[in-house]
């Protein structure tokens, strides 16, 4: 029997979990995307190492992970700065590194932005002990096995093939700003004058309640017109919804499916990321935009993708 | 006939067809809506639902959608990229018209339930509210049989249509933090089932302990789909997972 390379968690961290991009075509059971909250992260750590883009890999909320390898390989941690060493050894963000058999990689942090996210080559495909997920329903390996599964001490994760990398290699990731740009949601003219006002311009502390579900708010209170009920309706990640309380909450990968509260805005795919790097306490505002530079937003990804690959292949 | 009640009777007729003629809209970068709720109360929640279910099955023909999500009296289609977004906002329109009632095949599924005390701790103030007996409260939300409207919130949570109206109850004013995954509860107009332990505002007035998800199932993940009918039966005790 080969030996299956896999990871041994020594030290959990707070929140820490496996992620990949999550999937669509389970929202009419009620089953959200899920997913890594910043996306964007996820895949720059994944194509530096020549894994799939959706291959799992670790989330990384805070404290302090410790994790034990019983092989070879390479590894990338990109989004938040983290402090990541290997004993003695310090290593850089955004580069691809090489532990050893028998090496615990060392993450502490974060020091700046709120989410890191720890690709391995091959990526992770199941927990050790569980086996590897069931193929045949793609829901039940998304619940079975340790996908969006919080990691717990001594928990042992399996990887894929390992391919043939060589040399180091990183990127330069693109820069955080706190300037999250927003498409008017179809309740907008819900709310009054003043309220749509302070939504485009005032700033709003993230708050310590959020989670992967959502970002909450605080800041100007916001309210409608005129008290109404609504119907529930799909929501999304990206959707800012408006509860009584006032205080928008910014729904992320773990959100519900369905929701009936006023929806505000709704921040664009190419800024979703940034709400996975603002920390409790730091601010943020909304800029509107309008869905043609929604669009561009994502063509600006697509090439920062494209340039990116054309770099690995060159120097790969 | 003079022009001025021509007109008048025109307008009117103008202002009937607006009423009638449901929202389309798009919803972030690329998503599009189409809200049906104009047609209620004239014509009943489940009666625009049942169209909702015909424009769902159509769209799902088409291909072009990666999640078709229903809401109350609502749809909304997600797709991959923004390239036929216009073409859906004014063709959504034109399928509403062709849209019958569909009728889908549904079953009826039986949930036992305990009610009140420890798994229903709102019951006694429910029934308060309503100045009935606690009895009265469940004997009546017992009788009641309930259609599946569509699922939602949480993997395989039921949206019910059905709640007789002299139970319609505010919501809690401060939501509990966490509610026990099979919590039976009333808020507003509805009643429903928490698949999974949730923070929620219902009211609860019992427990269930049948799976509402369960994802591994070689047939459907969820307990009940869009279309069956569900009946509360009131049991004296049931067993409980520890957790």
């Amino acid at each position: 029997m080969t030996k299956i390379n896999s990871i041994q968690v020594l030290k959990p961290g707070m929140h820490s979990s496996v992620q990949d991009l999550g999937c669509t075509g389970y929202r009419h059971l009620g089953v959200t995307t899920g997913g890594a909250l910043d996306r964007h992260a996820l895949i720059l750590a994944n194509r530096l190492l020549g894994n799939s883009d959706s291959s799992a890999g670790i989330e990384l909320t805070s404290g302090s992970v410790e994790l034990k390898f019983n092989c070879d390989i390479w590894f990338v941690v990109t989004g938040a700065r983290y402090q990541i060493s290997i004993g003695q050894r310090d290593i850089w963000c955004n580069w691809r590194n090489k532990i050893k058999a028998g090496e615990t990689l060392t993450l502490r942090g974060p020091k700046s932005g709120m989410r890191a996210y720890l690709a391995l080559e091959g990526g992770i495909i199941g927990g050790v002990e569980n086996g590897m997920p069931e193929t045949d329903s793609l829901l039940g390996s998304r619940f079975s096995g340790v996908l969006g599964a919080v990691l717990k001490d001594g928990d042992r994760l399996a990887l894929g093939q390992a391919g043939t990398i060589s040399k180091p290699i990183g990127a330069v990731p693109r820069g955080y700003s706190n300037e999250i740009r927003a498409l008017p949601g179809p309740e907008m003219s819900l709310f009054s004058t003043e309220s749509k006002k302070s939504f485009w311009n005032t700033s709003w502390q993230l708050t310590n309640e959020s989670n992967r579900m959502g970002a909450r708010l605080s800041g100007t209170s916001l309210s409608l017109l005129q008290q109404q009920d609504m119907e529930s309706h799909a929501v999304m990640p990206g959707t800012i919804q408006v509860p009584p309380s006032g205080q928008p909450i910014v729904l992320l990968a773990d959100s519900q499916t369905t929701g009936g509260y006023p929806k505000i805005a709704t921040v664009i795919e190419a800024d979703l990321w940034k709400l996975a790097q603002t920390r409790p306490g730091e601010e943020i505002r909304f800029v509107h935009v309008s869905p043609n530079q929604a669009d561009d937003a994502n063509y600006e990804w697509e090439q920062y993708f494209y340039r990116l690959q054309r770099a690995i292949e060159a120097n790969g | 006939m003079n022009a001025e009640t021509n007109l008048s009777s025109h307008n009117k007729k103008l202002t009937m067809t607006i009423e009638q003629t449901p929202k389309v809209y798009r919803f972030g970068e690329s998503a599009v809506v189409i809200d049906c709720t104009c047609y209620f109360p004239q014509v009943s929640r489940l009666s625009i639902q049942r169209k909702i279910w015909w424009l769902a099955e159509r769209c799902r023909l088409t291909d072009e959608f990666i999640d078709i999500v229903p809401g109350m009296n609502n749809l909304t289609l997600f797709m991959k990229g923004t390239n036929r977004i216009n073409y859906w906002l004014t063709q959504l329109g034109e399928c509403w018209r062709q849209a019958k009632e569909m009728s889908l095949s549904g079953r009826n599924v039986e949930i036992p339930l305990v009610y009140g005390g420890e798994f229903g701790p709102d019951l006694e103030q429910l029934a308060g509210y309503h100045q009935l007996s606690c009895e009265e409260v469940i004997r009546r939300h017992s009788s009641g049989r309930y259609t599946v409207l569509f699922l939602g919130f949480q993997p395989g949570f039921p949206y019910l249509d059905g709640l007789d109206s002299s139970l319609f109850t505010p919501r809690l004013a401060v939501p509990r933090i966490s509610i026990p995954a099979g919590s039976v509860g009333i808020g507003g107009n509805q009643t429903g089932i928490y698949p999974a332990s949730a923070p929620g505002g219902w009211q609860l007035i019992g427990r269930t302990n049948m799976p509402l998800f369960t994802p591994q199932s070689p047939g459907s993940p969820t307990l009940v789909t869009p279309g069956d009918t569900v009946q509360f039966i009131p049991v004296a005790s049931l067993e409980f997972d520890a957790k």
